[in-house]
């Protein structure tokens, strides 16, 4: 008897620094695909310059570690078909887990004060699609 | 407010008595003046003292958005800075890139007034509602890029926006500018006039929101912006591949009007040297783009071997690549992106810096000046290393460079021996690199702009496209207003004025249809107009109020008397004659008295500035 196990597959959102050309069009998109209006900090995905030429993004990279759910204390946060969920009702908005990630990944939304984290847009990945220089590309990675 | 794209609240601050306050802007002021430029020109008009210097404390700096800031529409990543002029002494007003625009409507605000002076360096933190007046002690006698990321640090937020201004506007060189980012709010000196606030930068950062009218016009008008900017080369290939070096070639090559050693001739035989394909391919490092724009013209080059081996910079652009290039006889592309960068991290304009070294080039090279004037250099056409070394002495006002931070006409007029006639500038504001003599809205649009010697009041692209017959005298007045109705409407949005291509060059509906998806104003065509013409003459009636009158609407003696001498322009130039006809043409069309230029009170009441007309009366 052999036993088969679907690899399960998470979507990881990978950054070209040198395709990128700090346009925020990503950022813009995000914020109005989620809550209909523009605003940096509404956007799930943050793009950072340094210096002349340094670019970085932040957003959440479903890491292995799951560092959020770790450190939530009201156990809002979930990992749910490749997303980390949060739980409004449990979560206390005590801004923990924002604090643990590593990699940046996680706003408190301004009014509701509930941490705002990458969805895939429902796996339409906007700030993909709306990328003018491809510099955000979609790889599955298996977990 | 009942419309879309505003917050209602312009911040405004005193830098004397560290207080703010709250302007309120309500329905009828937004869709009365838009935004940006319109908003600027009606609140200096009333604000500042037009007899005062402009680094009085009184004069006021005008940090604005328009209803597009904040929002994804192409080429809105904009902000916009007006002040009075420490070059012109008129209305002044620069749009720069950057994320600034975004951040301020963010934080709750339409835009940012400040007056008064600091009795020390300070910066200004805005964080939303609450804001800080922080010392800049530390960061005096700074770089713009080092400011700003000492102020993120400071703050301990990479994400917030800063305008900075560096030494050269600490030191009040006339045309220093404001960086965001590497982007510049570049001419006419707004620079100096925060340093004479003592003001080294604004910190801002926003935790709102902006959202537009009509969610699903904007969808449709996007589709739009992507299937037709794909049929407009401009925007889809050669902008976003070679950045605005690519219009060497062409306006050398084809126009032969790229005006080369002080405007001696139109045509730079070491072109190759500077053009967008040499740029791209010896230089290249990646593209970068404002905020909201997938165009991405803005290019970073950096030199990867010779005499300027390690200087890297974002640009330069074609305005640089002609001031410090073709202006100053130089051909290595080397030697202007070592420039380019100086001039940002000093923070100085581009053109007013290079054209004003071209100048004392010519007046050296004819013997009006000598080395005991120079200071021992060699001031002669072609000499990088003297460029180079005058960029920081100018920013620093060492030496010659003292000179050379007063800008071309106050140069002319310390040289005298005649060399006024080739001090390339209009009202103060140097000439950039679209020909006066090639095309001809450009004479008349130069002479009547608000801001003198600026490309972006009348717009030299139509005539390049042959959308208006460049050699045209007939009709060129209607152009040439037209031109400048979408530029200031287009400033008052604010996007970017590239976007002309798909648009169309001069003011039209698609800019209204634009306008009432995200404001709601829903305006017709003719109260647009009726808005552009209100901003236009506003600042006229500003300059007006310093004495600016029809005989100062005018160009170089060297337009006005010498043909361009070789090239495929040869023989083009506006003699006085024209250059008067085509005036009349204007003031006419304008509504504005033909012996003087000053705006009639009967074309002022009619566009709803009945109290303008009344100041005006009193002069």
């Amino acid at each position: 008897m052999s036993i088969v196990i679907a690899q399960q597959k998470k979507p990881f959102i990978r950054f070209d620094p040198q395709k990128c050309c700090f346009c925020k069009i990503c950022e813009f998109v995000c914020a109005k695909y989620h809550y209909g209006k523009y605003g940096a900090s509404i956007s799930r995905i943050t793009i950072v310059r340094r210096g002349i030429k340094t670019l970085k993004y932040f957003i959440c990279t479903r890491c292995e570690k799951k560092f959020c759910i770790k450190a939530c204390p009201t156990k809002a946060l979930s990992y749910i078909n490749g997303n980390i969920v949060v739980d409004e009702k449990l979560c206390n908005s005590c801004g923990k887990c924002i604090e643990a990630c590593p990699f940046h990944g996680i706003k408190l939304h301004p009014e509701t004060k509930k941490p705002i984290i990458c969805d895939t847009c429902n796996g339409e990945f906007q700030c993909i699609k709306s990328c003018p220089k491809n510099a955000l590309t979609l790889v599955w990675l298996s977990g | 407010m009942k419309y879309f794209g505003y917050k209602g609240k312009i911040l405004m601050i005193n830098l004397t008595t560290k207080k703010t306050s709250i302007l309120e802007i309500t329905d009828e002021f937004a869709r009365k003046y838009l935004g940006g430029n319109g908003f600027s020109a009606r609140l200096l008009f009333d604000m500042i003292d037009p007899r005062i210097d402009a680094f009085d404390p009184t004069n006021v700096i005008s940090i604005m958005t328009g209803p597009f800031q904040g929002i994804y529409i192409p080429t809105s990543g904009k902000y916009h800075v007006a002040s009075k002029s420490p070059l012109t002494n008129g209305f002044f007003d620069s749009i720069s890139g950057g994320h600034m625009g975004a951040q301020i409507k963010y934080a709750g605000y339409d835009g940012i007034l400040i007056t008064g002076r600091a009795e020390k360096p300070i910066y200004i933190f805005i964080d939303d509602d609450k804001i800080e007046f922080r010392s800049a002690e530390r960061l005096w006698g700074r770089l713009t890029s080092e400011t700003q990321e000492m102020i993120k640090e400071e703050i301990g937020d990479p994400t917030i926006s800063v305008s900075a201004i560096g030494p050269a506007g600490e030191n009040l060189v006339r045309y220093a500018c404001i960086i965001t980012e590497y982007r510049a709010a570049g001419r006419g000196g707004l620079g100096a006039v925060m340093g004479s606030k003592r003001l080294k930068a604004i910190a801002v950062r926003g935790s709102g929101t902006n959202e537009v009218a009509d969610p699903e016009g904007l969808e449709n008008w996007l589709k739009w912006y992507n299937e037709e900017s794909k049929k407009v080369p401009g925007i889809s290939s050669i902008l976003p591949t070679y950045g605005t070096p690519s219009l060497v070639s062409s306006i050398n090559n084809i126009f032969g009007a790229m005006g080369t050693r002080n405007h001696q001739t139109e045509y730079f035989e070491g072109w190759e040297g500077i053009c967008g394909e040499t740029l791209k391919k010896k230089y290249w490092d990646k593209d970068m783009a404002c905020p909201a724009c997938p165009i991405a013209c803005s290019k970073i080059f950096s030199v990867k071997e010779g005499k300027w081996k390690g200087a890297i910079s974002e640009g330069p652009d074609y305005e640089t690549l002609y001031s410090f290039g073709s202006m100053c006889g130089i051909s290595d592309g080397g030697a202007i992106i070592k420039a380019d960068s100086l001039c940002d991290e000093y923070g100085m304009d581009t053109v007013s810096c290079g054209v004003t070294i071209s100048f004392l080039m010519e007046c050296y090279e004819k013997g009006l000046i000598d080395k005991n004037f120079t200071g021992g250099i060699e001031l002669k056409f072609g000499n990088d290393d003297a460029v180079i070394d005058l960029i920081e002495k100018t920013a620093k006002r060492i030496g010659i460079g003292d000179l050379i931070a007063e800008g071309s006409l106050r140069a002319a007029r310390i040289i005298g021996k005649g060399s006024e006639r080739f001090a390339i500038q209009v009202k103060g504001l140097e000439i950039p690199g679209h020909s006066a003599r090639a095309l001809r809205g450009m004479a008349l649009g130069y002479a009547v702009a608000s801001r003198g010697g600026s490309h972006h009041d009348p717009r030299p692209t139509g005539e390049y496209a042959g959308a208006s017959d460049r050699k045209a005298v007939e009709g060129k007045a209607a152009w040439v207003i037209g031109t400048m109705q979408f530029t200031t409407i287009g400033d008052s949005m604010i996007i970017c004025h590239f976007l002309e291509r798909l648009l169309g060059f001069t003011l039209n509906p698609k800019y209204v249809e634009m306008i009432n998806i995200v404001t709601g104003f829903n305006y017709k065509f003719e109260e647009l107009v009726e808005v552009a013409e209100r901003i236009l003459d506003l600042e006229r009636a500003f300059n007006v109020r310093t004495g600016i009158r029809r005989k100062d609407d005018t160009l170089p003696r060297r337009f006005l008397e010498e043909p361009i001498p070789e090239g495929p322009s040869k023989g083009m130039y506006t003699d006085e004659q024209t250059l008067n006809k085509m005036l009349d043409d204007f003031y006419t069309l304008k509504g504005w008295d033909k012996r003087t230029g000053i705006p009639t009170k009967e074309k002022l009441i009619k566009i709803g500035l009945e109290d303008v007309a009344k100041e005006l009366e009193k002069l």
